[in-house]
């Protein structure tokens, strides 16, 4: 059983206050991704997992065991850098074989346990070449090598695919996770790229200022989303904010936005009142051209095929993307009308928090 | 980016280097044009830059001149090398620890030696004197072995920590990750890593052995059979004569393996010198 707990996890470095009481139970043989923007403390709570970092407070349970103060070997962890951090002097071989290495391990056992790595990651063919020999994705997978010779519990991966190309990323994303299926092991992923968030995990974590801003599946996220900084962050294009006016919160909450359209939408609103600012969130793909509705003067617009992107603005200047289809009859620099449906559209209260939606699509489990 | 130059720069980049290297090796090649001519040539004038009488006779007399001259270079090469050796033993895990590890007065510590360094051998002679004197080191390989070693401790962990500080931490990390001790670590993966800068440090601390031996041989040490070689060539210089011829063969023949390892070592060392200098 590797189960993973964080209880109430602080780090600061100096007078800096990196992350902030996080508190996570992570279940066993489960895939989280751990995203956030770019300095939010995702690096740093994974090596704090890892054992490379100390928490200020707080402490972190495996399986049970309480291994705040264990050397990272004695967690059962093991760990994959974004830059690989191969061995350079060493063989693929050898650095595959490097922590059995230190175990001491014998030869028999040690060659058929690098042997049946390579044998799952496709290196059978590249043992004893160097690292330097190696493309992009072969070095990440002789990385992928060295962590789970080791057969440890729990596999922590920083950022492993922000070196590769797009196309190879693809390749990659999709070999992880049946890397995770075979390997039927918990695994805990950093990145700052949603879409490897939303395809490669069963629950994700977003991150945003040291703190954790929602935990949950890759659908609850997206129809869910706790605050707005998780309801821009997930979804691609992003979801477009529209400031509204209050008009009534008698049962569904009624508002107009900016560009004077109105709607009742179907959201909890406790906590708001008429005359209150909030924010509707509408996402790009959310919207339909319409009669009467939302009107947009569209700036740019991408035809890629199948779909039709547009970038415009809305009332008084407010940025509004859309997406529509292939052969949308709309044009640059022309107005348009689209339609929302009101149970589509999130709700943000000024500090960022969101009404609960009342009829939103079924959770798939 | 491969920067181009015209012609006209091309030509000043190689002028330039002619200046610089007629400098630096005009006094070899002298060196060598002395050692060439017979004793009697030497003081004739005017000066001759070539003539019938020129031979290699300085190379075999000098032996002869100077019967301890194999001996005494001999204790060059044994001095500079035990320096290397001694002073790298101490040199690798103080760099390792400068460039890895935290502890207290770290910076503190680490200007100091640097201040150290700014003293010559010749500011402390007096005191190193009693100091070897006391402890029983005067006129033994010692005597000029640990004054070589203590004062190139420094130059030698400056130089090692700036390289190996370029080796990535997180290759450290993974194998911590992985149950190696520092240890380990330091034996299997950094080490191996930093031979250019092993090389270059080891060569820069030869070469300053070399050089410093000179200063310490004629203070510290009175025994003919240890005086190391730039000691030992004072004997060329006679009651009646010095034979210059012969002591410039010696020199020559003396400053040969430093060259040699040069030579064989040249790649390591452009590329230690260099190295991190550009981003891979
Ligand atoms: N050793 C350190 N000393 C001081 N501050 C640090 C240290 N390591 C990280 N930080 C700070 O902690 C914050 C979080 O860093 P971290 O590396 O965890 O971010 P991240 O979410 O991984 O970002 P990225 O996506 O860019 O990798 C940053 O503001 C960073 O400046
Ligand atoms: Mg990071």
């Amino acid at each position: 059983m590797a189960t993973l707990n964080l209880n109430a996890i602080n780090k600061s470095f100096g007078s800096a206050k990196v992350l902030h009481d996080i508190s996570l139970a992570i279940e066993d043989k489960e895939f989280v991704v751990f995203v956030g923007p770019s300095g939010c403390g995702k690096s740093t709570l994974l090596r704090i997992i890892a054992g490379l970092e100390e928490s200020t407070s707080g402490s972190i349970v495996i399986g049970g065991d309480d291994v705040s103060d264990a050397a990272p070997v004695d967690r059962g962890i093991s760990m994959v850098f974004q830059s690989y951090a191969l061995y350079p002097h060493l063989s693929v071989y050898e650095n595959i074989a490097f922590p059995l290495r230190v175990q001491k391990m014998e030869k028999e056992e040690m060659d058929a346990r690098v042997k049946r790595a390579a044998g799952i990651l496709q290196l059978t063919e590249k043992l004893d070449l160097k690292p330097g020999q190696l493309s992009g994705g072969q070095r990440q997978r002789v990385a992928i090598g060295r962590s789970i010779v080791r057969n440890p519990k729990i596999f922590l991966f920083d950022e492993p695919l922000s070196n590769l190309d797009a196309a190879l990323r693809g390749d990659m994303r999709v070999e992880l996770s049946q890397l995770h299926s075979q390997l039927d092991a918990t695994m805990v992923y950093v990145t700052h790229d949603q879409v490897e968030a939303m395809t490669m995990a069963d629950r994700i974590v977003v991150l945003n200022g040291g703190q954790v801003e929602q935990f949950g599946t890759p659908m609850e996220l997206y129809h869910h989303p706790a605050s707005k900084f998780v309801a821009g962050f997930i979804g691609q294009p992003n979801m477009n904010f529209v400031p509204a006016n209050v008009l009534d919160t008698s049962g569904a909450l009624t508002v107009e936005l900016d560009g004077g359209h109105k709607m009742t939408l179907p959201v909890d609103t406790t906590g708001v009142s008429k005359g209150d600012m909030v924010e509707v969130g509408i996402r790009p793909e959310h919207v339909k051209l319409a009669e009467d509705g939302l009107d947009i003067t569209v700036n740019v617009l991408e035809r890629l095929g199948g779909v039709s992107i547009t970038y415009g603005t809305i009332g008084n200047g407010t940025r509004f993307c859309a997406s529509l289809s292939g052969d949308a009859p709309i044009q640059q620099g022309k107005n348009m009308r689209l339609s929302v449906a009101p149970e589509d559209c999130h709700v943000f209260q000024s500090n960022g928090q969101v009404l609960r939606r009342k009829s939103a699509p079924a959770l798939v489990a | 980016m491969m920067d181009r130059y015209t012609k006209l720069q091309l030509v000043g980049i190689y002028a330039a280097l002619a200046v610089f290297l007629t400098f630096i090796l005009l006094p070899f090649f002298e060196m060598f044009m002395a050692s060439l001519r017979p004793l009697e040539h030497l003081f004739r004038s005017p000066y001759q830059f070539w003539s019938d009488d020129f031979s290699l006779q300085a190379y075999k007399d000098m032996w002869v001149t100077v019967p301890l001259l194999g001996r005494y270079i001999f204790n060059s090469i044994f001095i500079a090398t035990s320096v290397t050796v001694i002073t790298m033993v101490f040199v690798v895990p103080a760099a390792y620890a400068y460039a890895r590890l935290e502890f207290p007065f770290k910076n503190m510590s680490l200007a100091i030696f640097l201040g150290v360094n700014m003293f010559t051998g010749a500011v402390l002679l007096i005191p190193l004197y009693r100091v070897l004197r006391t402890m029983g080191l005067l006129n033994t390989y010692w005597a000029m072995i640990v004054p070589g070693v203590a004062f190139l401790i420094p130059t030698g962990i400056w130089l090692l920590r700036s390289y190996l500080e370029k080796i990535p931490r997180e290759l450290e990390e993974a194998a911590f990750v992985d149950g190696a001790s520092r240890m380990y670590t330091l034996r299997r993966v950094v080490l191996p890593l930093a031979v250019p800068g092993l090389i270059v440090v080891s060569v820069a601390v030869f070469i300053g052995a070399y050089a410093q031996q000179f200063l310490f041989a004629i203070t510290f040490n009175q025994t003919r059979e240890l005086q190391p070689l730039p000691a030992g060539l004072f004997e060329f210089i006679g009651y009646q004569s010095v034979t210059w011829n012969e002591m410039m063969a010696a020199a020559l023949v003396g400053v040969l393996p430093v060259m040699l390892i040069f030579l064989f070592l040249q790649k390591y060392l452009v590329a230690g010198l260099t190295a991190g200098a550009v981003k891979e």
